[in-house]
């Protein structure tokens, strides 16, 4: 493959709190390819979000980027001045967040909203407002001539989520990072708007980082999954590899507790034991090992690193689920992807 | 065919939120609140009259001896005369204009300070916060009279100069209000989602916070113009306010001072025009307040 258009090393992100350093980006290296989508999961507070908005110098005080590259075409983002990283951010590199209910401002009209992030990168005002409408077209928002003179109150979550993306879309950036841009809207949403991306992501040719705790859109959207345990990475792989043969107890743990339409019924849902460390005080030797099943003497006391563990997988343990289960009885999993074979739809499947 | 059309019209109108923004919104609730509405009717009964005293007054405000003086209201002079015989209705229409002026000057002046201090204290904190908060201090700890009388006094005792003596002296409730509403308007997501979409500080400042600080504001100024107009009152009273001949209730209540025991309405006359204003402008800003409060959907 080609220079990765993004390219991550070692980044560190630190919040500087009344009791003590949090260090909520741990030693964070990733690369992210032309029009890839690249999906990052973790649960609350491993730092997926963070890492995102670090990538942008946006991480909210106390907290501070403390070390580490981030480098776009060549140039490390970390260095720019602030005037260099503004340009950057919406036209080159853009985001969405989590809640479109408040992330558009509630006194502005939801058109004027998009036609200013393109004047801010110095698009003329009339050819913004042209582009506006056909964003609002292109991420299938009905009736969007009128939709333009809308405050957001006036439009449905869903709407504004795509009046979001239209507007992350307006300068044509290279990269969109979506921070759980589904969270806060209900199922039937959610899938449309994971569907409209996926699309935007062919179509346009950006790239996508994909920012969630659910297994299930990273399965429907990404082509590469990074698994983030308190701060660090601790796998990353394809999607066919971390879906189908995850290495890392953590994945495989993630992977075991989602609901599932098929699974035996009146079992109950799985979930992972004990509780998200302290990044205060994170534990010795594997940040994961008090909660994993698999752990041996050395997890307690020595800190693993990410090592290739087969084509294009990487998994920072000690022990890996390929060793779990041949000498520990760990279960196997059933791939999820959709149209990779479940139980249930093994006869439909080619 | 026709019937179809229309019901189908009619449906949509009702499926289709109304459009209504914040403002019309809180206009809606502003009128259901009977103190309010008739504080507005008398507030846009009292501009009308500063403008018609523009080009008409029933007699010259400055013509001395048009009628006996101390003559008490008749139909000739509704409101009497005063001392030397000047009409008080005219001085009163005239006087209007002068509160007017300086009440909702002294607040756009207020307005122009207070705002970008409060957003610059409250969107940078650190240093910049702390030195504007010890301005801020050092401003309320000087005592407000002393430093305009010494102001105009320095000045001269014109309407602009009484105006800026105000608001120096009052700009800075509404720096602290801004700095406020900023502290906790720039930690919404709405603002992060401007940062990220790069835009600059100032954009973000008056395109983004402003806005969504401008209830508050409204209503802090509208309880701000009687106050100016109460402080200019009392420097008219003083001697050190509007010079003569223009009139000012403030000094109209003062000529009259004198002669309150046999002609009480020269003091009467501007006092109650005086108090009616600031109770309007004090039940508007009230009924502003419920009406632009967001948690309130009535």
């Amino acid at each position: 493959m080609a220079t990765p258009i993004l390219q991550v090393r070692d980044l560190r992100t630190q919040f500087m709190t009344d009791g003590g350093i949090v260090t909520a980006v741990d030693g964070v290296s990733f690369d992210l390819h032309q029009g890839e989508s690249l999906g990052i999961v973790g649960e609350s507070g491993s730092g997926k979000s963070v890492t995102a908005l670090s990538l942008l110098r946006l991480v909210p005080d106390p907290g501070r980027v403390v070390g580490g590259k981030v480098l776009f075409k060549n140039q490390d983002l970390l260095q720019l001045t602030d005037d260099e990283i503004r340009e950057v951010r919406g036209r080159d590199i853009s985001m969405i967040f989590q809640d479109p209910q408040s992330s558009l401002n509630p006194v502005l009209r939801t058109g004027f909203q998009i036609d200013e992030a393109m004047l801010a990168h110095g698009r003329p005002k009339a050819e913004a407002h042209a582009r506006t409408v056909d964003l609002l077209k292109q991420v299938r928002i009905p009736a969007a001539e009128s939709r333009v003179k809308d405050f957001p109150h006036q439009l449905s979550g869903g709407m504004r989520q795509r009046a979001m993306i239209a507007m992350g879309l307006s300068n044509a950036p290279q990269i969109l990072i979506a921070d759980e841009p589904t969270t806060a809207l209900d199922v039937t949403v959610q899938a449309q708007i994971l569907e409209l991306l996926g699309d935007l992501n062919r179509e346009l040719g950006a790239a996508v980082i994909m920012i969630t705790h659910n297994m299930g859109v990273v399965a429907g959207l990404c082509t590469r999954v990074i698994v983030m345990y308190a701060g660090q990475i601790v796998e990353q792989g394809t999607v066919e590899q971390i879906f189908a043969n995850p290495q890392h107890p953590y994945t495989w743990s993630l992977l075991r507790s989602m609901p599932r339409v098929d699974a035996v019924r009146h079992e109950r849902l799985r979930s992972i034991e004990g509780i998200a460390p302290d990044l205060l005080h994170p534990p010795a030797g594997c940040r994961f090992h008090p909660r994993c099943p698999f752990r041996i003497e050395k997890c307690y006391t020595d800190e693993p690193v990410l090592e290739e563990h087969g084509p294009d997988n990487l998994a920072a343990c000690w022990v890996t689920m390929d060793r779990a289960r041949k000498e520990m009885g760990a279960d196997d999993l059933v791939d999820i992807r959709p149209g990779a074979g479940s139980g249930v739809h093994k006869g439909q499947v080619k | 065919m026709a019937t179809a059309t229309t019901t189908a019209q009619v449906s949509e109108a009702e499926i289709l939120p109304e459009q209504q923004t914040l403002w019309s919104d809180a206009w809606r609730r502003l009128k259901r609140n009977r103190l309010a509405l008739v504080a507005t009717i008398y507030l846009v009964f009292l501009i009308v009259v500063a403008l018609v005293a523009l080009v008409y007054t029933p007699y010259r405000m400055s013509a001395v001896g048009i009628a006996p003086t101390y003559a008490p209201p008749s139909a000739a002079h509704w409101f009497g005369a005063d001392s030397i015989g000047r009409d008080v209705l005219s001085r009163l229409m005239v006087g209007a204009q002068v509160s007017l002026i300086v009440g909702v000057g002294t607040q756009l002046l207020v307005i122009a300070v207070g705002v970008p201090i409060g957003l610059l204290a409250g969107y940078y904190r650190g240093w910049l916060d702390s030195v504007l908060t010890f301005i801020i201090n050092v401003f309320y700890g000087i005592p407000d009279l002393l430093v305009a009388m010494i102001m105009v006094f320095l000045l001269g005792p014109s309407l602009t100069n009484i105006i800026v003596a105000i608001v120096v002296t009052r700009w800075m409730d509404m720096a602290r209000l801004m700095r406020g509403q900023t502290m906790s308007l720039r930690e919404r997501e709405f603002i992060e989602a401007a940062r990220a979409s790069g835009a600059k500080p100032a954009r973000i400042l008056f395109g983004h916070i402003f806005p969504n600080a401008l209830g508050p504001i409204i209503v802090q100024a509208t309880f701000g113009v009687p106050a100016a107009i109460l402080f200019e009152a009392f420097l008219s009273f003083l001697g050190v306010g509007v010079q003569p001949p223009t009139p000012s209730w403030g000094s109209m209540a003062s000529d009259g001072i004198s002669a309150l025991e046999y002609a009480p309405h020269i003091v009467l006359v501007p006092s109650i025009a005086l108090s009616l204003t600031l109770l309007a402008f004090n039940f508007l800003g009230d009924g502003l307040r419920d009406a632009l409060d967001p948690r309130q959907k009535r």
